[in-house]
C-alpha cells in the first residue's frame, strides 16, 4: 500500500464519519435524500466492481437483480405481510440463487457477448415481472406499506451508509487475499490464470453471485424507500449504467474508486439538474465522453499519487487508444 | 534407460480438430529428475501436446497419467494444483499487475499454494524472482517488460507454483546467444532442485545442452524417442526436421 | 387464429422484419467491423425521424424525397462523430467504448429534445391512409414501400460491402486489423466511413419508421434494443444474416404478440440469452472474428 493509498483510505474514513454525523446536526431532507441516493449508487458500484472491475467481466445488466430484489421485497411485504428485513434478505437470497444457477453458463461468454447476455437477462427479467400480473402487479407494480415514522428517511440513510461501509470493507479484505488476486489474474489473462491453478469458473461465479446478492439487497431497500415500484421504475437501465460509470470515473478494481466516484458523480449530476435543468443530460453526456477519453483508468491513479495529474498526462491518454 | 519412477506418461494420446489429426497415438514418458527435449517442425503438434497434457483441451482418445494418477479428464487449474506447471509459447502475463504480483499469483494457487497465505506468497515470489535474476524489476508493471523479460516472468510464475514437473513451450525463442546461455544455466539449476522438465524448443544448442532424452514429433506422430546423439543422427529425424531446415538454409544461400 | 388472421399477422411480421433489419444493419456492421457496440444507434435513428419530419412540415419535402437528404445528413453526423469522438477510444477496453457511445446517445437525445421538444410527432401525408386489400388482408401502402426500400437498402449495402473496393477494405479491417494495415488499408478513415455508413442506414430507418409510427425524442433506446436482438440472433457484420435475424425477431413479435402481447418481448430476450449461451456467433453468422469478441 502506497502513501497515497493510505491518504485515500483516511479520506474515505473521514467522509464516512462525517456522513454518520450528518443527521445529528439536523441536515435538511433534501441533502439527506441526495446523499442517500449517492450511497445507494456507491453500494451498487462496489458490487459491480467485483465482477466488472476486479474480474473483468463487463456485466451490463445488474438492474435485473435490482428489479428482482425490489419485486421480491414488494411481494413479500404486501402479499405475505412480511417485515422489511426478512423480505429484503429473501430478495438478496433469491438473487444469489438465480445468479448462481445461470452463472457458470453465462460466464463462459466473454467480452461483448457477456455484456449483451446480461443486458438480455435484464430485459427478460423486466418483461417477465411486468407480465406476471397476479403476483407482481404487472405493469403498474406494487405499493409497499407506507412508513410514516418521522425518522424513516434517516433510517434508510443509515442503512445505505452501513451497506456502503460494509461493501468497502469486504472489497478491502478480498483485494488483499487470494480471492482478489485470483479475480485480477482472470481479468488480465484467463488462460494464464487457469494454468497457475486458479479455478476460473468458481472464482468468476463467486464474483458474480456476490455482486448480484448486494444489488438484490439494494433493490429491496429501494423498494421500501420509494414505496411505489413499477417494472418501468425498478428495471430502469440507469441502475445498470450509473454504477458502472461511477466505477469507471473513480477507478475500476480499486477499493476507494467506486466510493469517490459516487460522491463526485451523483452530487455533480444533481447540481447540474438544478442549475441547467433542460440540458443536464447533454452536459452529463459530455462529462461521460470527456471522462472516458481523458481518464481511461479513472481518478484513482491520480488521487493515489501513482500518476501526476498534469495537462500533458491527460492529453497523452487518448493517444494510446486511437486507431 | 532410467530406473527412476515415472512422473508423467501418455499412452496413445490422440487429438483431432475437426478432421485434422493434431496428435496421433503419442506415447510419452517422463521420469523423475529427467529433462526431456521435444522437437519437431512447425505444426508438428508440440504445443498441442502440452495443451492436451495440461488439460487445456480434452484428448480425443488416449490416457494421461501424472504421479500415478489418471488425469485424462481434468481441468487446467487442477493440473496446476497437483504439481504440473507450464509456460505458454505466446506469453500470457497479467499486464496491469506488477512483476511481483504476477509471480505471487503463481505462488498462491500452484501446488504449494494451499499452505501459503497471500502475504506469504509474496515472500515466495520475491525468492523466485531473485533466483531468475529479475529482482530489480519487481515493482514494474508487466506491460513494460521486454520479450526476454516476459519469457523469464512466465518461467518465474511457473516456478513459484512449486511444481513437480515443468513444461516449457519455447521459452528461448527470440533470445540472443548470451541470453540463451543464461537460460540454459537457469534451467539446469531448476532441474538440480528436483523438478522434471519437458522442454519444447527450436533452439538446437539449448536442446543439446539440456536434454537427457529427445522425443521428435512430426505431423502429430512420434517418430523418434532416444538419447540425443541417437535421435539427432536418425535419418528420419533429419529428413523431417533438420533436413527441412537444412534445405531451407541451402535454398536461402542459393537464392 | 383463422387463416385470414394468420395471413395478416404474417404480412405484418414481414413488414416489421424488413424495417427491423434496416434498424439493425448499421449497428451490426459497426459491432462486427469496429468492435464498438453503439448504444447511440437508436438516437441516430430518432434523429433521422426528426429530420424527415422537419423537411416535410417546414419545407414541404415529401418524406420519400426527404429520405436521401436525411441519409446524407446522418452520414455527415456519423462520420464526424467517429472522427472527433469515437476515434479516441477505438483501442480502449470494452466498457470505455460502451460508455463513449452511451454518452453520445445521452447528448444526442437531449439535443433532439431541445430542438424538437417532447411532443409526440408523426409524418402524415395525404396518402398515409392508403392501403391494399388482398383477400381480407390489409397492407398499408406506406408500410409496403418502407419494406421494399428497407430490403433494397440491405441488398445494396451488401453489394457495396462485397463488390466494391471500399467495401472490401471495410470488411478486411473487421477481419484482421493488422493484416488490413499491412495490405495498405488506412484504418482511421475506414472506421469513420464505416460509422458514417452505419448512421446513414440508421437515418434511412428513422426516415421510414417516421412515416409508419409516431415518435418522441426518447424512442431511441427501444431501437437500440431491437438492433441488439437482431444482430445477436443473425450474426455480426453479415448482411444476409441481419435480414434473416430481423425477420425472425419480427415474426416472434407478431405471432407471440397475437396470443400473449405482454410476453412478446420476454420471449425475444429469453431467446437472445439462450442463443448466446448455445451459439454466440448467431444463427447464420460464421464466427466473424476468430474467437475475438473485443
Amino acid at each position: 500500500m502506497t502513501r497515497g493509498d493510505k491518504i485515500l483510505y483516511i479520506v474515505c474514513g473521514l467522509l464516512f464519519a462525517a456522513m454518520a454525523l450528518l443527521p445529528l446536526f439536523g441536515a435538511s431532507g433534501f441533502l439527506l435524500r441526495t446523499i442517500t441516493l449517492a450511497l445507494m449508487y456507491a453500494v451498487m458500484a462496489l458490487a459491480w466492481n467485483f465482477i466488472g472491475g476486479y474480474t473483468g467481466y463487463s456485466a451490463f445488466g445488474n438492474v435485473a437483480f435490482f428489479g428482482i430484489g425490489a419485486t421480491v421485497t414488494g411481494v413479500m411485504m404486501t402479499k405475505m405481510r412480511w417485515d422489511f428485513a426478512p423480505a429484503v434478505l429473501l430478495g438478496g437470497v433469491i438473487c444469489s440463487l438465480l445468479s448462481f444457477l445461470i452463472g457458470p453458463a453465462l460466464l463462459r461468454l466473454r467480452g461483448h457477448y457477456f455484456a449483451v447476455a446480461t443486458l438480455g437477462i435484464a430485459n427478460a427479467a423486466r418483461e417477465i415481472v411486468a407480465g406476471w400480473d397476479d403476483v407482481t402487479g404487472g405493469g403498474i407494480g406494487l405499493n409497499l406499506p407506507l412508513n410514516t415514522d418521522k425518522d424513516f428517511y434517516t433510517f434508510i440513510y443509515y442503512i445505505f451508509l452501513a451497506l456502503t461501509i460494509l461493501s468497502a470493507v469486504i472489497t478491502y479484505f478480498i483485494s488483499r487475499n487470494k480471492l482478489g488476486f485470483g479475480w485480477l489474474a482472470i481479468r488480465e489473462n484467463e488462460e494464464g490464470a487457469k494454468a497457475l491453478g486458479i479455478d476460473a469458473t468458481l472464482y468468476k461465479t463467486l464474483a458474480w453471485v456476490l455482486a448480484c446478492f448486494i444489488v438484490g439487497i439494494t433493490g429491496g431497500i429501494y423498494a421500501y424507500y420509494n414505496t411505489a415500484i413499477s417494472p418501468e421504475a425498478i428495471f430502469n437501465p440507469l441502475y445498470s449504467t450509473t454504477p458502472i460509470l461511477i466505477t469507471l470515473l473513480g477507478g475500476t478494481g480499486t477499493v476507494v474508486g467506486p466510493i469517490l466516484g459516487a460522491m463526485i458523480l451523483l452530487p455533480l449530476s444533481t447540481w447540474l439538474l438544478f442549475n441547467f435543468p433542460g440540458i443536464q443530460p447533454a452536459l452529463l453526456g459530455i462529462i461521460i465522453i470527456l471522462t472516458i477519453i481523458f481518464l481511461p483508468r479513472g481518478l484513482y491513479e491520480y488521487l493515489s499519487g501513482r500518476r501526476k495529474l498534469t495537462l500533458a498526462a491527460l492529453l497523452k491518454n487518448p493517444r494510446d487508444n486511437q486507431a | 534407460m532410467s530406473t527412476k519412477p515415472l512422473v508423467l506418461q501418455t499412452q496413445g494420446l490422440t487429438k483431432t480438430f475437426g478432421g485434422l489429426m493434431a496428435l496421433s497415438n503419442v506415447n510419452m514418458t517422463l521420469h523423475e529428475g529427467e529433462i526431456l527435449g521435444v522437437i519437431g517442425p512447425n505444426g508438428a503438434g508440440k504445443t498441442t501436446f502440452i495443451n492436451v497434457v495440461t488439460a487445456l483441451y480434452p484428448p480425443s482418445s488416449g490416457k494421461i497419467e501424472f504421479l500415478g494418477r489418471d488425469v485424462s479428464v481434468s481441468h487446467p487449474h487442477r493440473m496446476g494444483r497437483i504439481g504440473l506447471a507450464r509456460t505458454f509459447q505466446v506469453v500470457r502475463p497479467f499486464r496491469n499487475l506488477s512483476v511481483l504480483e504476477n509471480v505471487a499469483v503463481g505462488a498462491m494457487f500452484g501446488a504449494g499454494g494451499a499452505k501459503r497465505s497471500a502475504s506469504e506468497a509474496f515472500g515466495r515470489a520475491e525468492q523466485v524472482l531473485t533466483r531468475v535474476g529479475m529482482k530489480d524489476k519487481i515493482s514494474a508493471d508487466a506491460s513494460r517488460l521486454t520479450i526476454p523479460d516476459l519469457k523469464r516472468l512466465e518461467l518465474a510464475r511457473a516456478l513459484a507454483m512449486d511444481p513437480k514437473v515443468l513444461l516449457l513451450d519455447e521459452v528461448m525463442a527470440g533470445l540472443h546467444t548470451a541470453e540463451i546461455d543464461r537460460a540454459v544455466e537457469l534451467l539446469k539449476q531448476i532441474h538440480a532442485d528436483g523438478i522434471s522438465l519437458l522442454v519444447v524448443e527450436h533452439v538446437m544448442k539449448a536442446i543439446k545442452a539440456l536434454s537427457h532424452r529427445i522425443m521428435v514429433l512430426d505431423f502429430g506422430k512420434k517418430i523418434a524417442d532416444d538419447a540425443p546423439d541417437v535421435v539427432l543422427n536418425d535419418p528420419n529425424v533429419i529428413a523431417a526436421y533438420l533436413g527441412q531446415r537444412y534445405m531451407q538454409r541451402q535454398h536461402e544461400k542459393a537464392g | 387464429m383463422n387463416s385470414i388472421q394468420f395471413a395478416q399477422t404474417l404480412v405484418n411480421g414481414i413488414i416489421l422484419g424488413g424495417v427491423l433489419s434496416l434498424v439493425a444493419l448499421g449497428f451490426s456492421i459497426v459491432w462486427g467491423i469496429m468492435h464498438v457496440v453503439n448504444l447511440a444507434h437508436g438516437a441516430f435513428i430518432v434523429l433521422g425521424s426528426y429530420i424527415t419530419y422537419t423537411l416535410y412540415t417546414s419545407l414541404g419535402i415529401d418524406p420519400f424525397l426527404g429520405l436521401p437528404l436525411t441519409m446524407i445528413t446522418l452520414f455527415v453526423v456519423g462520420y464526424a462523430t467517429e472522427r472527433w469522438i469515437i476515434h479516441w477510444v477505438i483501442r480502449a477496453p470494452l466498457m470505455a467504448k460502451f460508455f463513449i457511445t452511451f454518452g453520445i446517445g445521452m447528448l444526442l437525445e437531449n439535443l433532439i429534445l431541445q430542438v424538437w421538444k417532447a411532443d409526440v410527432r408523426s409524418v402524415t401525408t395525404p396518402y398515409s391512409g392508403a392501403s391494399l386489400a388482398i383477400g381480407g388482408v390489409n397492407i398499408p401502402l406506406v408500410k409496403l414501400a418502407a419494406l421494399a426500400l428497407s430490403i433494397l437498402m440491405v441488398i445494396v449495402f451488401h453489394l457495396f460491402l462485397t463488390r466494391t473496393r471500399q467495401g472490401n477494405a471495410i470488411r478486411s479491417t473487421g477481419m484482421d486489423l493488422d493484416a488490413a494495415r499491412l495490405t495498405g488499408v488506412k484504418v482511421a478513415p475506414i472506421y469513420a466511413l464505416t460509422f458514417g455508413l452505419s448512421t446513414m442506414l440508421a437515418g434511412a430507418a428513422g426516415s421510414l419508421v417516421s412515416m409508419t409510427t409516431s415518435f418522441t425524442p426518447d424512442a431511441g433506446a427501444r431501437y437500440t434494443v431491437y438492433a441488439f436482438l437482431v444482430s445477436v440472433l443473425g450474426g455480426l457484420g453479415n448482411v444476409p444474416a441481419v435480414l434473416a435475424g430481423g425477420m425472425i425477431i419480427a415474426l416472434i413479435q407478431v405471432f407471440v404478440g397475437f396470443y400473449a402481447p405482454a410476453l412478446k418481448d420476454a420471449v425475444s430476450f429469453v431467446l437472445l440469452v439462450v442463443l448466446l449461451l448455445l451459439r454466440p456467433q448467431g444463427l447464420f453468422g460464421k464466427p466473424f472474428t476468430s474467437g475475438k469478441a473485443e
